[in-house]
């Protein structure tokens, strides 16, 4: 073991004992983006204001998310003793006060807010965490310090065992953490699965020198925020995974490619490389191992494509972030055409649990053909949208009735959607399949990087389809005619479509473009229809429908409804009228009426005079 | 934020920066964080510190949806496109949005006092439909409740 790092874990674990070990009580509040969202700011701030207030003796700090997103914001509580941690949910700044009363100076539990105990014995009201449905079943691997340490405090990653993976690297020849990786079997975190360890092998055999490594945070794909998660919950993962793999490929200078909607990861992702620069573990000769290797915080601007590795390697060198041509593939010319490695977020976070483990140990969660386990968020009709971390090979009815908690309402599902906007989507009798890569990759589309969206019975896979093509032609980067040509196509015959002018001859139209979008450069202009080209297969019929008998069973696509007002005396309709935001509905006598010209179907009406105002469909 | 940027001033902001060091976005960022967008005069300065041609400049800014090339209103309503918004009405949110402000996405009024921006998802989506007014969270968001919300942010409830 390196001398000056043994000295440096040292120093970091007597510090995070002697925190722990304080006497006083430690109030660990999840601060992260879903928190903020929900008022977490005022929450640390009312925290902070009733601890002085009462003149409490309690230790007040910032981690990342637990994965509980929808309960946000998470509190846990560590006795003075240090022998009891409870974790509770939703502390709006409005319940401060009661909590701080109750948990705080009356010693005592909140059950009604707790979600378990983290470390301790269970109490009669309060549980085991690791019992909590959302947790059984979970194995924190990635996400095991995420919660339980300030991710702004390098001390308490290297209390953790961090940088231990790293320093094992550095006495390793490249050829042999290579080795090691392969043995994992660890595959790229961003979709497509790829071997990590032969990725960085073709990096390791490049001729010219210097070589770079590049991180891609630009999770673009809505729905999905895993790498947040990581980043704003513990950044120095991601920079241990890429230490160790520029000791691997003799990398020296590294970029973290994060996209600008977040600046909470971009300020933890920064003050994480500052404090690693400090300790010597980033720079010139670190830990006097004589390698260099140094790291760049970079923003993006607001661009999908740049998730792609080309695209975003020509952002990265001062161009428009558009996907080159391949060949030459990065690990011959990526940055300023110098041999470069590109890996998600995740990806790289991979890489110190081998190191400190083994790749026995790390593969040996599953017997799935795909290795480790793999981070998913869960969006859309789901009653719990949050973040897990399971083995691959869990199924995805699984993944939704145990951690999403089912459909809200109990409207039958319809469908999901795998992993982003280029990954297509399923129906609902697909969801017994497991989520690994092969039974994605078998039905012609990718189980993406993590981000499961799924669907109900009220939602029309053609709104889906428009909405997912809309995204994509807003996106293509307009080098490939077949790909911003063609999506502007496929969105303009589902608008129509779903405005009552659907043809017969559309259905082959789709299967035209379809075809012809897969010769597009990259994979945004080649997977684009993979939504149309799934939905035809599953839900085909709903097409035939609207085509042939212009009705939107879901009755839910604003070009094939109506809104009329069906019971006239209605006390509600003065206030409908009000909101109406054309002034659609006028006074009729003693009533109301909808002037279809001026209705743009927004459906504010319905919402506040829901015994008045009916939906109905315009064709039929 | 400053007012309007003077050439001067510009090119001290970006003297930093050089050609081909991927110093491009950095660049463009701290203008817009500056002066709150990416002006003509701002692209000539910009394109002579890195020695390279304002139209290549210009096809960045147009490029990345984050660049604005007029500044920015006083308030905005940033309407949110993810798909877990869009399941929850999302779309239709966006509909009674622009009908209200008068607004395509990406508008604004004449005055800047007011505009519409098209949002990407953050992954906040247990706050679904959502948008941000300047900056905030605003979420669990009914139509009414949108249409109520741009009335408030156009000056007009």
């Amino acid at each position: 073991m390196n001398d000056r790092f043994t000295a440096i874990a040292t120093e970091a674990r007597d510090r995070w004992e002697a925190a722990r070990a304080s006497g006083r009580e430690q109030v660990s509040l999840c601060l992260d983006t879903s928190s903020l969202a929900r008022g977490g700011a005022e929450t640390l701030a009312a925290l902070q204001q009733a601890v002085a207030a009462k003149g409490l003796n309690v230790d007040i700090q910032t981690t990342g998310s637990w994965g509980f997103c929808w309960l946000e914001p998470t509190v846990s509580v560590r006795s003075a003793a240090g022998t009891r941690t409870v974790l509770y949910h939703s502390l709006t700044p409005d319940r401060v006060e009661e909590f701080v009363q109750s948990v705080l100076v009356e010693a005592g539990e909140l059950p009604e807010l707790a979600l378990g105990v983290v470390e301790g014995a269970p109490s009669d009201q309060v549980g085991m965490l690791d019992d909590h449905p959302f947790m059984q079943g979970q194995i924190r691997r990635l996400m095991a310090n995420c919660g339980q340490i300030d991710p702004e405090n390098i001390d308490h990653y290297l209390a953790n065992g961090g940088y231990e993976g790293f320093v094992k690297s550095l006495d390793m020849e490249p050829e042999a953490i290579i080795e090691l990786m392969l043995e994992s079997g660890l595959g790229g975190r961003g979709g497509a699965g790829f071997p990590a360890g032969r990725k960085w092998d073709f990096l390791r055999n490049a001729t010219a020198e210097p070589r770079y490594l590049v991180c891609n945070a630009d999770e673009g794909d809505p729905g999905a925020w895993v790498n947040r998660i990581l980043m704003e919950g513990d950044p120095h993962l991601i920079i241990e995974g890429m230490l160790i793999a520029a000791m691997a490929t003799n990398s020296v200078e590294g970029y973290i490619y994060i996209r600008h909607e977040y600046p909470l990861s971009i300020e933890r992702m920064n003050v994480a490389v500052e404090q690693a620069r400090e300790r010597g573990l980033l720079g010139e000769d670190i830990l006097g191992s004589g390698k260099t290797f140094d790291l760049v915080v970079f923003v993006g601007a607001g661009s999908y494509v740049c998730g792609e590795e080309t695209g975003l390697i020509n952002s990265i060198d001062g161009y428009r972030g558009m996907p080159r041509i391949r060949p030459p593939f990065p690990a011959q010319a990526g940055l300023w055409n110098l041999p470069t490695n590109v890996n998600n977020v995740e990806t790289y976070a991979n890489a110190p649990l081998v190191l400190r483990h083994g790749a026995a140990w790390w593969s040996g969660v599953s017997d799935d053909e795909a290795k480790g386990t793999k981070m998913f968020t869960i969006s859309g009709a789901v009653n719990q949208p949050g973040c897990v971390e399971i083995p691959f090979g869990l199924s995805v009815r699984e993944l939704l009735e145990k951690y999403g908690a089912g459909t809200p309402d109990g409207v039958p599902l319809k469908g999901y959607q795998p992993g982003g906007p280029l990954s297509g989507v399923l129906s609902a009798e697909e969801a017994d399949l497991p989520l690994t890569l092969a039974p994605f990759r078998d039905r012609g589309l990718f189980l993406g990087s993590g981000g499961i969206v799924f669907f109900d019975e009220t939602t029309s896979v053609v709104d889906l389809c428009t909405y997912f093509l809309g995204f994509a032609e807003d996106e293509s980067c307009g080098r490939c005619t077949t790909c911003f040509q063609g999506t502007q196509r496929a969105v303009e015959i589902l608008r129509r479509i779903g405005s009552g002018g659907g043809r017969e001859s559309d259905l082959d139209k789709f299967e035209d473009l379809i075809q012809t979008m897969t010769w597009s450069n990259c994979l945004h202009g080649s997977f684009a229809m993979t939504t149309v080209k799934l939905a035809l297969r599953y839900f085909r019929e709903e097409f035939e429908t609207l085509i042939r008998e212009k009705r939107d069973p879901t009755r839910s696509l604003p070009g094939m409804i109506t809104y009329e007002v069906t019971s006239p005396g209605d006390p509600a309709l003065p206030e409908a009228a009000a909101i109406c935001p054309t002034e659609a509905i006028v006074e009729a006598g003693s009533s109301y009426d909808i002037v279809d010209e001026l209705c743009i179907r927004c459906g504010a009406c319905a919402e506040v005079a829901p015994d008045a105002v009916t939906v109905r469909d315009r064709f039929v | 934020m400053a007012a309007e940027p003077t050439t001067r001033e510009l090119r001290e902001l970006v003297a930093e920066y050089e050609f081909e060091r991927g110093h491009l976005l950095p660049a463009l960022i701290e203008i817009q964080e500056h002066y709150g967008y990416v002006s003509r005069e701002a692209i000539e300065v910009l394109a002579r510190q890195l020695r390279t041609t304002p139209a290549l400049i210009y096809g960045a800014v147009s490029f990345y949806a984050d660049f604005r090339t007029e500044p920015p209103p006083e308030r905005e309503i940033s309407w949110c496109s993810g798909p877990a918004c869009r399941l929850r009405g999302g779309d239709r949110i966006r509909e009674a949005l622009q009908r209200t402000l008068d607004l395509p996405l990406d508008g604004q009024s004449e005055d800047g006092a007011y505009g519409l921006r098209l949002g990407q998802c953050n992954g906040t989506c247990s706050e679904a439909p959502q948008v941000w007014v300047d900056g905030e969270v605003v979420g669990g968001l009914t139509v009414a409740g949108a249409v109520a919300l741009a009335r408030e942010v156009k000056g007009d409830a």
